[in-house]
């Protein structure tokens, strides 16, 4: 991978964030903020779970992944509706993504990790043009958890009642209409 | 002095309602499904003093619809099928959309309502007042002669003893009176119908059909026929015109679609001629070898396992085709020992479904300022265009089948994935992602004596009844039926000049289309079939069976509206011939 690429890459993740100030008392404060006990995620790795999840849906305009409690929401999901074996391969991806992250920082374990380091190994494995074969299981994971990140994002209630285009009872139905017109380019929550 | 002796007799009749309700009537209906509330609805309107069974719990219209107004973000983790319900629903899972968080409560706890497969065999129902029509997928199409003269032409089976014409005023009338929505297109083997407004299609299912008109001189696209009101309003509990919600499996505030807790049940109460009576499993029809009629049912009240029999000049059994077939096989006596109406040895046999998910899905990036208003359930429909003579006819297969599908727009896709993560991507996932079309097979099973169900008595359920084994599966026809399913689809799409086309043929057994039908069927000779032309068992003229049991040959299409059609007609009939004290 070549570092350099993925340095330039960091920007929409890193960047963002920065302008932000409130993110960083959120970063600080995020093992702990809630006093969620984790049901299925390790509770020594649920905060770096979160800043993962807060790098791919960052506070923006709108609420980021962990003031919306997606982390929460993730953990719940995993445990709650997963099968075993994806549980357990989420398990495994995991373990290796964290490895290939240390491994990348030159530091020694995760805990070490700055958020900078958690964006280079998120970039190295989402937005490499070519993923380095034996960081499959890495680059699985993040997939996953990106995914993951996403189904909660649009299930969680605030996204879906006030930023996407929410209609409980739309009345009417009208098959092709002017996207722009209808919702302002938005998606439909339900 | 008469005062204490009244109050003295009136508190155990309170207490023991059950023990003194009423046990004579002119009609007893057993089941309250679409063909249930249809009996209920028409024999009562008739006149006839009818008890109306259930086996499962209450359900009364929106009061019992818990999860009516439910967003996805009410449920813990969303509205999906969740580890805890795979453990006591893991076979009304089998669909992959029955028991999410919104709907389960409609389906069964398969560790109490246990079956066996001596093959996989998929069987998804609920148990409640109101059945399956609470959640139905409510299209509506009428069965033609291409259908009723099949088995005669393919030398199949046996022939059905009615033919369209028997059928269709009673698809005039259900149609009518239910509120079916669609567009009449006038093919002969997709009779056009009664219908209310059609729906709209949206940007890529009109493209799809101009394509296929172009394309195409044996075939059309036209919006689907569903029983879903769409203008005006219908008889029953205050129906009204779909709010496009799309939460119908869940009972529709609105009464929008049609089910018995909405429509036909409501109306038979009207008429004060219904009891019904919820908890109340029937065990077996009673035979009278005499006077060669049924006099009654035993029920096992599912609450407090109590035993009552009640009587009735007329009995419908419309508890869907496994069970019916089921209290047929426990209705065993000297004059049928084999189960009553099987001197055929039929019953049981003949199982039919629609076999599905076979078909192709696509992708667009055309219309992308173009998106749709309102949540529409219903889809599209591509009626049959195979075996119905000259070009159209096939080498390698008998009968036909038809598409169901749709076009939809979501988000997050791989295009967004490209953008890795972030503040950019965050934002483009809240867009629509581009729009993608799929066309699901709906293929026509045939009738096999070898597919079927028995009753297992060394496995018996917690009210001691035997359970159902089933020993059944799809075979040459249909598999090389599917080839052409999957085949023709991936043709349409691509002449549509839509991207990514991809066919698939996915796990299918036979069940998974809920439609479940044939197990006690409908013919002109005693010898061979169980049920006459007018749904009443050969030997015992005052049995109707007029669930999906009766149907000879399965047809392709989706078979509800049939059942209701022939549920009428039977009720009717039952009422002249009553009249004429026949029976």
């Amino acid at each position: 991978m070549d570092r350099r690429k993925v340095l330039k890459n960091i920007g929409t993740g890193i960047g963002a964030i920065a302008v932000t100030p409130t993110v960083v008392s959120l970063f600080q404060s995020c093992q702990t903020a809630t006093g969620y006990t984790p049901v299925f995620i390790p509770q020594e790795d649920f905060g770096m779970v979160s800043n993962l999840m807060e790098l791919i849906i960052p506070t923006t305009d709108t609420p980021g992944a962990i003031e919306l409690k997606l982390p929460e929401f993730l953990d719940a999901y995993v445990d709650g509706v997963w099968s075993q074996e994806d549980q357990a391969r989420f398990a495994e991806g995991w373990t290796a993504f964290k490895s290939s992250a240390v491994k990348a920082s030159g530091k020694e374990s995760a805990s070490q990790l700055t958020l900078e380091d958690w964006d280079v190994q998120l970039a190295n494995c989402l937005k490499s043009e070519s993923t380095p074969s034996e960081d499959d299981l890495a680059a699985a994971f993040a997939d996953q958890l990106r995914g993951l990140t996403v189904n909660a994002f649009k299930t969680n209630e605030y996204i879906g009642e006030n930023v996407l285009a929410y209609a409980p009872i739309p009345g009417d139905y009208k098959g092709c209409v002017d996207l722009q017109e209808t919702t302002g380019g938005k998606a439909w929550s339900l | 002095m008469t005062r204490n002796k009244f109050l003295y007799l009136v508190i155990p009749i309170f207490n023991k309602r059950k023990f003194y309700m009423e046990t004579q009537y002119d009609a007893i209906v057993v089941g309250t499904g679409v063909s249930g509330g249809w009996a209920a609805k028409e024999l009562c309107e008739k006149g006839l003093k009818t008890l109306v069974l259930e086996r499962g719990r209450m359900v009364k219209h929106i009061e019992d619809y818990p999860t009516i107004n439910d967003d996805p973000w009410d449920y813990k983790t969303g509205d999906v099928i969740t580890n805890e319900t795979k453990k006591v629903q893991g076979k009304q899972s089998r669909t992959g959309y029955t028991t999410t968080e919104s709907r389960k409560h409609f389906f069964v706890n398969d560790l109490e309502h246990p079956y066996n497969e001596t093959k996989r065999f998929d069987w998804m129902r609920g148990y409640h007042v109101g059945g399956r029509s609470l959640t139905w997928g409510r299209q509506s199409y009428r069965l033609t002669d291409f259908d009723f003269e099949a088995n005669l032409k393919d030398g199949i089976a046996v022939d059905w003893p009615i033919r369209y014409k028997d059928l269709a005023p009673w698809y005039d009338y259900v149609e009518g009176y239910i509120g079916v929505s669609g567009q009449n297109v006038g093919l002969p083997q997709f009779p056009d119908g009664n219908y209310l407004k059609p729906m709209d299609l949206n940007c890529v299912e009109d493209h799809l059909q101009d394509s296929i008109s172009k394309n195409y001189k044996d075939r059309l696209l036209t919006i689907g026929r569903t029983a879903i009101i769409t203008e005006g309003t219908k008889p029953g509990l205050g129906r009204m015109s779909c709010q496009y919600r799309s939460r119908c499996m869940r009972g529709c505030p609105f009464g929008a679609y049609f089910s018995s807790n909405s429509s036909t049940l409501p109306a038979a109460e009207k008429t004060g001629n219904m009891t019904l009576r919820p908890n109340s499993t029937v065990s077996e029809v009673i035979y009278d070898a005499d006077k060669k009629r049924a006099t009654g049912v035993r029920v096992i009240d599912t609450e407090t396992q109590e035993v009552y029999e009640f009587n009735a000049k007329v009995i419908f059994l419309c508890a869907s085709s496994v069970p019916s077939t089921s209290i047929l096989m426990q209705s065993k006596s000297e004059a049928f020992p084999n189960g009553m109406g099987n001197a055929s040895d039929q019953l049981g046999r003949n199982i039919m479904d629609h076999h599905l998910g076979v078909g192709a899905s696509a992708s667009t990036d055309d219309f992308q300022d173009k998106y749709f208003f309102g949540r529409r359930n219903n889809g599209i429909y591509i009626p049959r265009f195979r075996n119905i003579g000259g070009d159209t006819d096939r080498k390698d297969y008998l009968r036909g089948y038809g598409y169901q599908g749709g076009g939809s727009r979501r988000s997050w896709t791989s295009k967004v994935a490209e953008m890795g993560y972030g503040a950019q991507f965050k934002e483009e996932v809240l867009k629509p992602g581009s729009w993608s079309i799929g066309l699901g097979g709906f293929g026509e099973v045939l009738p096999y004596e070898d597919n079927r169900m028995t009753l297992n008595h060394d496995k018996l359920d917690k009210w001691g009844l035997p359970t159902v084994t089933f020993d059944a599966s799809i075979k040459e026809n249909e598999l090389n039926m599917r080839k052409d399913m999957q085949q023709q689809a991936v043709e349409m799409l691509e002449n549509a000049g839509f991207k990514n086309v991809r066919g698939y043929d996915g796990d299918y057994a036979l069940g998974l289309g809920i439609h479940e039908m044939g197990t006690a069927r409908m013919g002109r000779d005693p010898k061979t079939s169980v049920l006459n032309k007018h749904s009443q068992i050969h030997d015992v003229p005052n049995v109707f069976v007029t669930d999906g049991s009766g149907m000879t040959s399965a047809s392709n299409v989706n078979p509800s509206l049939t059942y209701m059609a022939l549920s009428a007609r039977a009720a009717n009939h039952a009422v002249e011939e009553l009249k004429k004290m026949n029976l």
